[in-house]
C-alpha cells in the first residue's frame, strides 16, 4: 500500500475524530464543561443506532435524524440533572468539578452498558460495508466517504448557525461574557440548556458511525482521548478549526504508521498534542475564533 | 509549654488509635479488615500527595494516575529483576520523582485550566503507552507467591500513611507550606512580594510525586498479580480528587476523613449492589462533587455555625 | 419610576449594602456618587439583576425586580452598561449592537435603531467589521452605551462609564447621554467616581459611603456644598485650594 493510501485512511480517520471532537468542544467553549463522558455518549449513541440496526434494519446513516432527537433529549435532561448545578461555580472550579463529575457519568454509563448488553463486541454492517470506489489503484470506501462528506456538512452548517442566526450569536456571547449575555435579555440558563443538548446531539452522528467500526461498553475514553486531542490542536473555543485539526491528525497518524507501524498509531496523536500545549497552548488554528 | 486538657484528649484519642492500628492485626485474625485497612492507607497516601501540589499549592493535578503507574512499574520491574525490597521500594518513588522532572518542569508554566488539561493528558498518554508496550499481566515468580505475607505489607501501608501525613503536616506548618498557600491564593501578588513561586511549585510537584509513586510501589508489592496498565488506569487520577476534595481540601484531615468514607463506601456497595455497584458508586461520586463541594470539613463546618447562630462577621470567619 | 426600598445586598458572607433606599422619578437624570468600594456598582447590579438582594425590595413602575432574573428586567426595560464595558470582545461592533437588540421587539426595530445608533456615535458605522476589542478605550465606551440603547430602554444604568478615558471624551460622551436623554426622555440612573462631571448633568444625586446613603439632594446643591467638595473633590473648605 503506497503513502497516498494511507493518507486517504488518515482523512478518513480524521474526520471521524472531528464528528467525535465537536460536542466535547462545543461543551468546553461554551460552557468551560470538560465532559470527559463524552466518548461514552457516544458509545451509547453507537448502540442506539446499532440496535435499530439489529432489530429493525435501519442503515446506520439514516438513524442519524433519530440518534439526533434521542440525544439531544437525554443530552437536556442529563443537563437538568447534572449540569446546572455546575453553571454555581467559578470557571477553575467548573472544570474540575465537570471532570469529576463526568468521570462520575462514565462509571455510571459503562456499568450501564455492560449489565443491559454484556462486553461483547458489536457492530453494524450495512449492505455496503466494504465497499469501495476504486480511482487509479486508491481505495476510497463508501463508508468513508460518506464520512468525510458528513462532516464537513455538519460543521459547515454549525459554522453557519453560530456566525449568522440570531440564536447562534447569542451562544457566542454567552460563551465570552455569560454575565454580560444575561444584560442584553438573554436567557443564559436556557442557552446553556440548548447548547449543552446540541453537544450531546452530535453524540448521535459520532455514534451512527462508530456503529460501522465496533462498538462496546469500553470504547468511551478511547474516543474522548480524540477529543481531548482535538480541542487542544484546535484552540479551546475555535469550534470551525475542530475538523481541519482532526485531518491534520488523521494525516499526521497514517503517516506515521505507514513510516513506523501498527503499534504507534496512538503516538503520533499524542505527542503532538503534548507539544502544542508546551509550545503553542492556544492552538495551531488561531485567528478567528468561532466563539 | 503546659498541654491543656483538650490537648491531651486529642492525643489520647489518636493514641488509641494508633495502638489499635498497631496492634490489632498482631492479636486478631482479621483478614478481611487487614486488607481493607492497607487499601485505606493506601488511600490516604496518594490523597495526602495529591493534597500538597493541588490542595496547599492550588495547582491542579489531574494526572496522578501516571506517577502512581509508573511508580508501580518501577517497583514490581525492579523487584522481580532481583532487587531487594529496600532498593525496589524507593525505586517507585524514584520513577515517580524523574517523571515530574521531566514533565513537571514544562508542565508547571502551563496556568490555570491547561495546568489540569496537561496533566489529565499526561495520564491519558501514559495509559495508552503501558497498553502498548507492556499489554500482559504484571505476575509474581512462584516464590514471591508463596512467601507473600499480609502484616509486612499492613505495615508498610500504615508507615507510609503516617509518613505522608506527617510530611504534610510538617511542611504545612513551614515557611515552605505558607509560601504554598500565598502561591495557591494570588500567584501574582506573593510573586510581588518576593515568593518564588516556580520553586514552590516544583518542591510541592516533587513531594506529591515522589509519595504518590511510593503508593505504586506499595501497591505493586501488595497485589501479586495485575494488568500492567491497572495502575495507570485513570480512576487513580480521580479518586484521590474526590477523596481529598470531599474530606476537605487543604486539610490535614480532610484526605484521612474522604478515605475512609470513600472505602467504606466501596465495600459496601460492592457487597450490597454487586453487579451495579459501579453505578451506584458513580451516582454517589456525583451528587458528593454537586453538592458538597466544600468537603465533609465543611459540613462540619455547617454544623459548627448552624449551633452557635451567626452573626455577620462571625460565620465569615469560619470559612476557612 | 423605579424605587429602592431599604435593600441589603451582600456577596456571600459579606454584606455590601444596607438599607439603601433612593428613588429615580421618569426622565430624571440621577447620579449616585462615592468612593471606591462604597457600593455603587453593586446597586446598580441589584436593579439589573446580577445580584438578589437579602432584604428589602425594587421597584419600577409598580414591578417587583427583586425577584426577576436579569433578561427579565431587560424586557421590562431597564439597560444597563457594565462597569468595566463587558462588551464581547471577538464580536464585531455590529454584532455586539445586534446583540443589544436581542430581544423581540427590539430585534424588529433593529435596523432603524442602528441607524440612530450610528448617527449619535458615528465613529461605530466606520469601525462596524471590526472585532470590539480591537476598539480604543473611548470607542469601547461609546459602544457599550449604544449596545444599551439598542434595546430602547427607559431606564438607563450607567456604571462608571468615565473610568479610564480622557476628560474631554468624559464630556463627550455625558453630553451625548444627556441629549439623548432629553429627547428620547431616557431616565437614567449613574454612578460615577469623576463626581463634578455628573453633578453638573445630574438633577439630583445619592452620596453613598461604605453602604450606605450618607448624603441626598439636588445635584447643583451637592456640588456647592463643602462636604462633596472636601471629600470627593479635595477642597477644603477654608482655603478653597486643592489638596
Amino acid at each position: 500500500m503506497d503513502v497516498a493510501q494511507f493518507i486517504i485512511y488518515g482523512l478518513i480517520n480524521g474526520a471521524l475524530y472531528g464528528l467525535v471532537a465537536l460536542g466535547l468542544a462545543l461543551a468546553f467553549g461554551i460552557m468551560g464543561y470538560l465532559n470527559v463522558a463524552h466518548g461514552d455518549l457516544i458509545m451509547l449513541a453507537a448502540y442506539g443506532s446499532f440496535w435499530l440496526f439489529k432489530i429493525w434494519n435501519v442503515d446506520p446513516f439514516l438513524s442519524i435524524p433519530l440518534m439526533m432527537v434521542v440525544m439531544f433529549t437525554a443530552g437536556a435532561l442529563l443537563y437538568v440533572a447534572v449540569f446546572s448545578h455546575l453553571s454555581k461555580f467559578i470557571i477553575l472550579d467548573r472544570l474540575k468539578n465537570s471532570i469529576l463529575v463526568t468521570f462520575g457519568l462514565i462509571m455510571v454509563f459503562t456499568n450501564m452498558a455492560t449489565v443491559l448488553w454484556t462486553a461483547d463486541e458489536r457492530c453494524t454492517t450495512p449492505f455496503y460495508s466494504g465497499m469501495v470506489i476504486d480511482i487509479g489503484g486508491l481505495r476510497l470506501p463508501y463508508i468513508g466517504l460518506a464520512t468525510i462528506a458528513l462532516a464537513i456538512v455538519i460543521t459547515l452548517a454549525l459554522h453557519l448557525f453560530l456566525s449568522k442566526t440570531y440564536f447562534g450569536k447569542a451562544i457566542r456571547a454567552t460563551a465570552q461574557d455569560w454575565e454580560a449575555a444575561k444584560l442584553m435579555g438573554i436567557d443564559v440558563a436556557r442557552t446553556y440548556l440548548f447548547s449543552f443538548a446540541f453537544a450531546v446531539a452530535t453524540a448521535g452522528i459520532a455514534g451512527a458511525v462508530i456503529s460501522m467500526h465496533v462498538v462496546s461498553p469500553s470504547i468511551g475514553m478511547d474516543w474522548t482521548n480524540y477529543g481531548l486531542i482535538l480541542v487542544i490542536l484546535a484552540g479551546v473555543g475555535n469550534i470551525n478549526a475542530i475538523l481541519p485539526a482532526g485531518l491534520l491528525l488523521g494525516v499526521v497518524e497514517a503517516i506515521s504508521v505507514y513510516l513506523a507501524g501498527v503499534p504507534y498509531t496512538g503516538v503520533a496523536g499524542l505527542v503532538m498534542f503534548v507539544l502544542v500545549l508546551m509550545l503553542r497552548p492556544q492552538g495551531l488554528f488561531r485567528g478567528r475564533a468561532a466563539l | 509549654m503546659i498541654p491543656t486538657d483538650a490537648v491531651w484528649k486529642k492525643l489520647s484519642v489518636a493514641g488509641g488509635i494508633a495502638a489499635l492500628l498497631i496492634f490489632m492485626p498482631m492479636v486478631m485474625r482479621a483478614h478481611y479488615l487487614v486488607n481493607v485497612l492497607s487499601l485505606l492507607f493506601l488511600y490516604i497516601t496518594i490523597a495526602q500527595a495529591w493534597n500538597i501540589l493541588g490542595g496547599y499549592t492550588g495547582q491542579l493535578n489531574v494526572g496522578q494516575a501516571a506517577f502512581f503507574g509508573i511508580g508501580a512499574l518501577a517497583t514490581r520491574l525492579t523487584w522481580v529483576i532481583g532487587f531487594p525490597f529496600y532498593v525496589a521500594f524507593p525505586a517507585g518513588g524514584i520513577a515517580a520523582l524523574f517523571l515530574a522532572g521531566v514533565i513537571g518542569l514544562p508542565s508547571l508554566r502551563l496556568r490555570g485550566h491547561y495546568f489540569a488539561i496537561g496533566t489529565f493528558a499526561l495520564a491519558i498518554i501514559a495509559r495508552i503507552v503501558i497498553g502498548n508496550i507492556f499489554p500482559g499481566v504484571a505476575i509474581a515468580p512462584g516464590e514471591y507467591v508463596a512467601n507473600y505475607r499480609l502484616l509486612p505489607r499492613y505495615y508498610l501501608a500504615l508507615s507510609l500513611a503516617f509518613t505522608v501525613t506527617l510530611v504534610t503536616y510538617l511542611v504545612v506548618n513551614s515557611k515552605l507550606g505558607l509560601g504554598m498557600m500565598t502561591t495557591r491564593d494570588d500567584e501574582e501578588a506573593a510573586e510581588a512580594i518576593g515568593v518564588n513561586t516556580f520553586k514552590l511549585k516544583v518542591v510541592a510537584f516533587a513531594l506529591s510525586s515522589f509519595f504518590t509513586g511510593l503508593g505504586g510501589g506499595f501497591f505493586a508489592f501488595y497485589y501479586i498479580s495485575y494488568y500492567y496498565y491497572v495502575p495507570f488506569d485513570l480512576l487513580w487520577c480521580f479518586e484521590p480528587l474526590l477523596i481529598t476534595f470531599v474530606g476537605g481540601v487543604a486539610t490535614i484531615a480532610g484526605p484521612i476523613l474522604g478515605s475512609i468514607l470513600f472505602v467504606a463506601l466501596k465495600e459496601t456497595f460492592a457487597l450490597t449492589f454487586g453487579e451495579i455497584s459501579v453505578l451506584i458508586f458513580g451516582v454517589v461520586f456525583i451528587l458528593v462533587v454537586l453538592f458538597l463541594p466544600g468537603g465533609l470539613i465543611s459540613l462540619a463546618g455547617k454544623f459548627r455555625r448552624l449551633l452557635h447562630k451567626p452573626v455577620g462577621q462571625e460565620s465569615s470567619q469560619d470559612e476557612k | 419610576m423605579l424605587e429602592i426600598d431599604k435593600i441589603d445586598v451582600s456577596y456571600g458572607d459579606v454584606q455590601a449594602l444596607w438599607q439603601i433606599s433612593l428613588k429615580v422619578e421618569d426622565k430624571e437624570i440621577v447620579a449616585l456618587i462615592g468612593s471606591n468600594g462604597a457600593g455603587k456598582s453593586t446597586v446598580l447590579k441589584s436593579v439589573s439583576g446580577l445580584i438578589k438582594p437579602r432584604k428589602g425590595t425594587i421597584n419600577y413602575d409598580g414591578i417587583r425586580l427583586e425577584k426577576q432574573p436579569a433578561q427579565k428586567i431587560v424586557e421590562i426595560g431597564i439597560c444597563m452598561v457594565p462597569e468595566g464595558r463587558r462588551l464581547f470582545p471577538d464580536m464585531s461592533v455590529l454584532e455586539n449592537l445586534e446583540l443589544g437588540a436581542y430581544l423581540g421587539r427590539s430585534r424588529r426595530a433593529k435596523d432603524e435603531t442602528l441607524n440612530w445608533v450610528y448617527e449619535i456615535f458615528p465613529i461605530l458605522k466606520e469601525r462596524t467589521g471590526q472585532p470590539a476589542r480591537t476598539l480604543s478605550g473611548g470607542e469601547q465606551q461609546m459602544l457599550a452605551i449604544a449596545r444599551a440603547l439598542m434595546a430602547h430602554p427607559k431606564l438607563l444604568l450607567l456604571d462608571e462609564i468615565s473610568l479610564g478615558l480622557s476628560p474631554v471624551l468624559v464630556e463627550t460622551i455625558y453630553g451625548v447621554i444627556k441629549r439623548i436623554s432629553d429627547s428620547r426622555r431616557i431616565t437614567i440612573l449613574a454612578v460615577e467616581q469623576n463626581v463634578s462631571v455628573i453633578l453638573e448633568l445630574a438633577n439630583r444625586a445619592y452620596i453613598i459611603e461604605n453602604g450606605r446613603i450618607v448624603g441626598q439632594g439636588d445635584a447643583k446643591a451637592l456640588l456647592e456644598s463643602g462636604e462633596v467638595k472636601h471629600a470627593y473633590l479635595g477642597i477644603t473648605p477654608a482655603s478653597g485650594e486643592a489638596e
